[in-house]
């Protein structure tokens, strides 16, 4: 019985702070979308930083143009190298070759690009991750090499962004999340307002404080509990439409897709958004109902 | 039952509502305060439903000093205390029925006992065929029968009235006094305030006459004014 009259009367109350409740599931599902976007992108890259990580390749460059048996020798001189496990070769023109046959028919590369711009690659495999930097270092001396890249600093400078958009990502989070709760707190805080009458009723009648207050409270969770499925809305739709597009687009970006992942993102987020509201009204109406 | 000793009210802003108030009520007794606007009569009765404390003095209820009673024990005075209104203060989106057993939701009784309950109380008011009515939808002596049932629903041992016939024309104000005579004659103390002279002299019960905060007479049978 309890149950079902707190529940009337917080519905009640969220119905007839009408604009005011409406503005707070804005703010509470704009937070939330912005939240859920946040993580998508951390998880993401994280990702994506992990996988570079993973690789213990290297490539050299060589950006003139080079004949079999002068890569051959660079080969050769490479393979000397310490810790190196073994080269392969791929010249400007089967690398040309083989972008073109990726993007055959998704991308007019003709028309974009005249001439070759790739360069001859040596892709160096090394024995174990540790010697990845030695190797390069020793790679990118010989004179005959124009540029060494290889996936350890890749990852690192990767990793160094990751970091940046966490950080500020989580300012940008702890901001929305204060002014969705001061939002909340004031539309819980009109509600109470408008029901005064009610109020002071109930308490002449002998309502104790906690019933007074858990209406208003069931209210916040469930102005929380709205904003939370809206946000999945917009977020799965959202999501789910950004990996068509780049899958399409550019099917190397190795986007997370796994449901586990998604499923925890997206439960987490939905939980925030009740936690807000509740706290929000819990806020707002133990400052009004203070005392008595 | 009621035991005031030595009251005396001041408001914040100095306002000396209630002045050195002895007074004793017993069970089960009917009792009008009268007096003019502004003499105390309201705060009287907001002492004794802890709206108020007293300024100094003691405000005794079942031999417990209200000055002294914490704010969780406050709600469970009022379940034992009926209050009634000049302007009824029911809940105007609710209908009469749901106004009543509200009274009954907030001490957590069960749905088969509100039910029952709040039907006897809208019965003996006389209200039961308008039950599903709102508060808009009947007149001043309804709407007062509705708060009355509403103040008599849990059986309180003590119903206060304060200026329950001050929107009421007389004959609806003689209704609403009979009633709350016919509550106090089932065991229930009742307090009533009023400035409405005819009921008072008509119903010779006992009167507490106050001016400017101070008791000025204290009567049983008594009438409004001794002056003629």
């Amino acid at each position: 019985m309890s149950f079902e009259f707190f529940f009337r009367e917080s519905w009640t109350g969220f119905r007839r702070s009408g604009i005011m409740s409406a503005v707070s599931l804005v703010t509470i599902t704009v937070s939330l979308v912005v939240l859920g976007a946040f993580l998508l992108a951390v998880v993401n890259m994280g990702n994506i930083a992990s996988i570079i990580g993973s690789k213990m390749e290297i490539a050299a460059y060589v950006d003139k143009n080079i004949d079999d048996s002068t890569a051959a020798a660079i080969s050769l001189q490479i393979s000397q190298v310490e810790s190196v496990e073994n080269v392969k070769f791929i010249s400007k023109e089967e690398a040309w070759n083989n972008f073109r046959s990726d993007y055959e028919g998704r991308l007019a590369l003709s028309e974009i690009i005249s001439e070759n711009p790739l360069p001859n690659t040596f892709i160096v495999k090394v024995k174990t991750p540790q010697a990845i930097a030695a190797v390069a270092k020793k790679i990118s001396n010989m004179s005959v090499i124009d540029e060494v890249r290889y996936s350890g600093n890749l990852a690192d400078r990767f990793q160094a962004v990751l970091d940046l958009v966490r950080i500020s990502g989580f300012v940008l989070v702890a901001l929305l999340i204060i002014a969705t709760l001061l939002i909340v707190i004031n539309t819980i805080k009109l509600t109470v307002i408008a029901r005064q009458t009610d109020i002071y009723i109930m308490r002449l009648v002998g309502a104790t404080n906690s019933f007074i207050k858990w209406p208003f409270i069931l209210e916040g969770v469930l102005i929380g509990l709205i904003g939370a499925a809206l946000s999945f809305i917009i977020l799965k739709f959202s999501y789910d439409l950004v990996v068509h597009e780049l899958n399409g687009f550019m099917p190397f970006v190795p986007l997370v897709t796994s449901g586990y992942k998604l499923f925890w993102i997206y439960v987490s987020v939905g939980a925030i958004g009740v936690v807000l509201g509740m706290l929000g009204a819990y806020i707002s109406v133990n400052s009004l109902l203070k005392g008595e | 039952m009621i035991v005031l000793r030595n009251v005396t009210k001041i408001y914040p802003k100095g306002v000396e509502a209630l002045s050195n108030i002895d007074l004793c009520i017993g069970k089960e007794e009917f009792v009008f305060i009268v007096g003019p606007t502004g003499s105390g009569k309201s705060t009287l009765l907001k002492l004794l439903y802890r709206e108020e404390t007293a300024t100094n003095g003691q405000v005794i209820l079942d031999r417990v000093n209200l000055s002294e009673m914490k704010a969780p024990q406050i709600p469970f005075l009022r379940r034992n205390i009926g209050v009634v209104f000049q302007d009824y203060k029911l809940l105007p989106n609710r209908t009469i029925y749901e106004n009543v057993a509200f009274a009954l939701q907030v001490m957590g009784a069960s749905r088969s006992f509100i039910r029952r309950h709040a039907g006897q109380a809208l019965d003996l008011v006389g209200l039961l065929k308008k039950a599903n009515c709102f508060p808009g939808q009947l007149s001043g002596g309804e709407q007062q029968r509705a708060c009355i049932a509403r103040a008599i629903v849990n059986n309180p041992p003590l119903v206060l009235a304060d200026e329950p016939t001050g929107n009421l024309d007389p004959s609806t104000s003689w209704e609403i006094i009979h009633l709350l005579d016919k509550i106090n004659k089932r065991n229930t103390t009742v307090i009533v305030t009023t400035h409405n002279k005819s009921i008072v002299d008509g119903m010779r019960k006992r009167v507490i006459a106050l001016e400017s905060g101070r008791i000025i007479r204290d009567q049983q049978l008594g009438v409004y004014s001794n002056v003629l």
